[in-house]
Formats: structure tokens, sequence, C-alpha cells
């Protein structure tokens, strides 16, 4: 088998066989379950809500969805240098492309397992409204090139920090900052400030884009600038993460 | 003489709104095809009548319709955005005689009680004119259902759980079979 595979495999067994990654994946399913728990027992709830209920959802499982690819693109090459394995990674017979090919491949599966594990989820608390399909499309259009991002944003941190304490740190703070819209009221955003932060910001991009498919009934078609921002974004987190891992072994 | 004076003020008053007021009538009715019973989603029309009895033509004639929920602590004007997208009509002339009929539909957003009224107001008068209420009870229908929630946000998890317990007993195995 090509090696890349094999470390790709590897990678992404890490997350689906190991008990570290189990426990991830069950921290993630819990806090999805409480939330849903949390709406059911919601009895003021309009038919209006419904549409918002999914936004909500969709809102949490990027957020959560990021997290989860920000500690295990941390952990993909900083863990490997402070466990000692990281020499032997580079002796291996595969390309330094294809190592870091590998491990971006691990925080992928690690989203595509995320995002599989809330679609029952979004069906639970959304199936009686609106648009909970098309929540699910902007969820993968959108969620997707923002998660990735932060993976790949903290796989570049983990190269370019000292330690993997320090990477996470610095990526969870990021994370909050970016993801601030979900808990900022629209007036607070209304101000130059929050509108410039809007602009640039991959999180906001997606929540907008969420917003107005989701609540607003809006095509996707309309929401291309919105993912552009978002790949944008992705693109400038393999390239942090690329120069990390060349600066790391050299 | 304080007295005289204020009943023959409420007298001009009284005499004066309802001159203006008179000639015109709003009668409203529940739809013959609304449910008996009505829960969030469904659908509501009301009926209207809107009668000129007078002997002059009325001009600009705006009628609109309004929504208050009444339910204990919840007593609130309810915005119609959502409800419904025929909030009101507008005639340029009613003649004597003639009348407008609408149907006026609701779509149902939230549980609670409610009164619906027919207002309207004219170019040249100078008082409100409204239809009696019209009440009706919305039953809730829940937003996010349990039957639906509750095995996703148990069954998960314990999935979860399960799979980890099996691929622990799964990697113990061989270590217990040497063992024995």
């Amino acid at each position: 088998m090509n090696a890349i595979l094999v470390l790709a495999r590897k990678e992404s067994g890490e997350l689906l066989l190991s008990a570290r990654g189990l426990i991830w994946l069950l921290a993630v399913s819990g806090a999805l379950s409480a939330f849903a728990l949390l709406l059911v027992s919601d009895t003021e709830l309009s038919l209006l809500d419904n549409a918002q209920v999914v936004y909500d959802m969709i809102g949490i499982i990027t957020a959560l969805g990021a997290l989860l690819a920000l500690v295990v693109g941390t952990d993909a090459l900083a863990g490997e240098r402070e466990r000692g394995s990281f020499m032997p990674l580079l002796l291996a017979p595969v390309s330094r492309g294809g190592i870091l090919f590998g491990k971006l491949s691990g925080v992928t599966v690690a989203w595509a397992v995320m995002y599989a594990l809330s679609l029952p989820y979004l069906w639970a608390v959304g199936s009686t409204g609106q648009n909970m399909v098309d929540g699910m499309i902007v969820l993968l259009v959108l969620g997707t090139p923002v998660v990735l991002a932060f993976g790949f944003f903290g796989l570049g941190l983990g190269c370019w920090a000292s330690s993997t304490k320090n990477a996470l740190l610095t990526g969870t703070v990021s994370l909050v900052l970016s993801a601030s819209p979900l808990l900022l009221g629209p007036s607070l955003r209304q101000s130059a400030i929050g509108k410039i932060f809007d602009a640039i910001n991959p999180f906001s991009a997606a929540i907008n884009a969420f917003d107005a498919v989701i609540v607003d009934s809006q095509s996707m078609a309309m929401q291309a600038h919105h993912v552009l921002i978002a790949c944008a974004w992705l693109l400038a987190a393999v390239g942090f993460a690329h120069f990390g891992f060349r600066r790391m072994y050299r | 003489m304080g007295i005289r004076k204020f009943i023959l003020a409420a007298c001009i008053s009284l005499w004066g709104s309802g001159a203006l007021a008179g000639p015109l009538t709003i009668d409203i009715r529940p739809s013959a095809i609304n449910p008996a019973s009505a829960q969030m989603g469904d659908n509501l029309k009301f009926h209207t009548v809107i009668r000129n009895d007078g002997s002059g033509a009325i001009d600009g004639l705006i009628a609109w319709i309004s929504l208050v929920q009444i339910d204990r602590g919840k007593e609130q004007p309810v915005d119609l955005e959502d409800w419904s997208a025929h909030k009101a009509i507008a005639k340029t002339s009613l003649r004597p005689g003639e009348i407008i009929e609408t149907d006026w539909p609701i779509r149902l957003i939230q549980a609670g009680h409610y009164r619906v009224v027919v207002s309207a107001a004219t170019r040249s008068g100078n008082v409100l004119i409204s239809s009696p209420f019209a009440d009706f009870s919305v039953l809730r229908k829940p937003v996010v259902e349990s039957r639906r929630v509750l095995p996703v946000a148990g069954g998960l998890p314990l999935a979860i759980i399960l799979f980890m317990y099996w691929r622990r007993r799964k990697r113990m195995r061989p270590a217990l079979q040497q063992k024995h």
C-alpha cells in the first residue's frame, strides 16, 4: 500500500479506534445530546423557532468540529515531537509532503466522522420544520472549510510553537475569538469594528451563510462570497501548516 | 353648571363619533373550513364584510387585521409578519350600500388564546371603526419531538460506549487467552 495512505489510515485509525479518539467522539456526542435534550424540554418554542433550532445546532456542530480538528491537528505533529516519534517518522520511506498530507487527512477524517455523527442530531431536532436538508448541505459546504482551516491551523501551530500546550492554548484562544459571533448579538456586530471582523472572519462567514440558508431560506448560490472567505482561510491554514512543517524538520 | 357643561360636551362628542363611524360596519366570522381544534402550523381564515350603510360615498378606506394574545401573563399584540401575508386592504371609494368581502388567512405560529379584529379608517373620518372580536385557540404542537430526540440523544453516546467496550474486550482477549 502507498506509504502516504498507510500514514493517513494510521491517523484516521487513531481517532476511530483508539480509546483517546473515541473519548473525544463520546464527549462531542454528549455535548450534542445535552443540547438536543435542552431543546426538547423547552415548551415555549414557536413554529418559527424550528429553523432557529437547526441553525443553533449547526453552529454548535461547527464550533465543536473546529475544536476537535484543532486538538487533532495540534497533536498530529507537536504530539509526535513530544512523544519522541517525530524523528523516526521522518526516517520512514515517505516524502515530507506525504507526511504532511497524511497528517492533514487525519484532521479531515476527524471532521468527516464528526459530520456523520451530527446528522442524526440534525434529523432529530429539525425534521419537523423547514430547511433541515439545506442545513445539512450548508454545514458540509461552509462548515468543512472552516473546521479544516482550524485543524490545519492547529497543525501549523504545533510546528511553530515550543510545546503542544502552547500551541493548544493559542489555537483555543483563536477559536474562541473567531467563534465569538455565535455568542454576540447582532447589534454588537453592527459596529464598524464588528463589521470588519465579520467581513474577514471565516466563522462569521459560515454562520452568516447558515442564517441566510436555514432561517431566511436563501439559496446556496447566494452564499458564494461566504464560501470564498472560508476557502481563502483554508488555503492560508494549509500554507501555514506547510511552512511550519518545513521549519520543523529543518 | 359644571355638570351640565360636561354632559353637553359628552353628548356632542358621542353624536360626532356616531355620525362619522355610523355608515361603515364591519362584520367578521371564522371560515367554515377552519379546523375545529386548530394547532400550530394549521391555517385559519376569517371572513369580513365591510358595508357602507350611509347615504354618501366613503373615500380612502383602509382596513387591516390585528391579532392579540390574551393568555394570562402573556397579554400582547402579535406581530403578524410571520402569521399572515395578507394584512390590509384598501379601497379608493365605497359607494352607499356597497360591500367589500375579504378573506384573511392566518398561519398559526404559536400556541395560545387569541382575539382577531379587523379595523378600518377612512380619509375623512376621525374615529376608528372595528369589527367585533373573533376568538380562537391554538394547541401546542411539539417543535422538537421528544420521540425523535430521545433515541438519538441517548442512543449515540451509548453506541460509542459499547463500541469502546467491545474494542477493549477485543484488545484484551489475546492477553487473557495467554494467561489461561
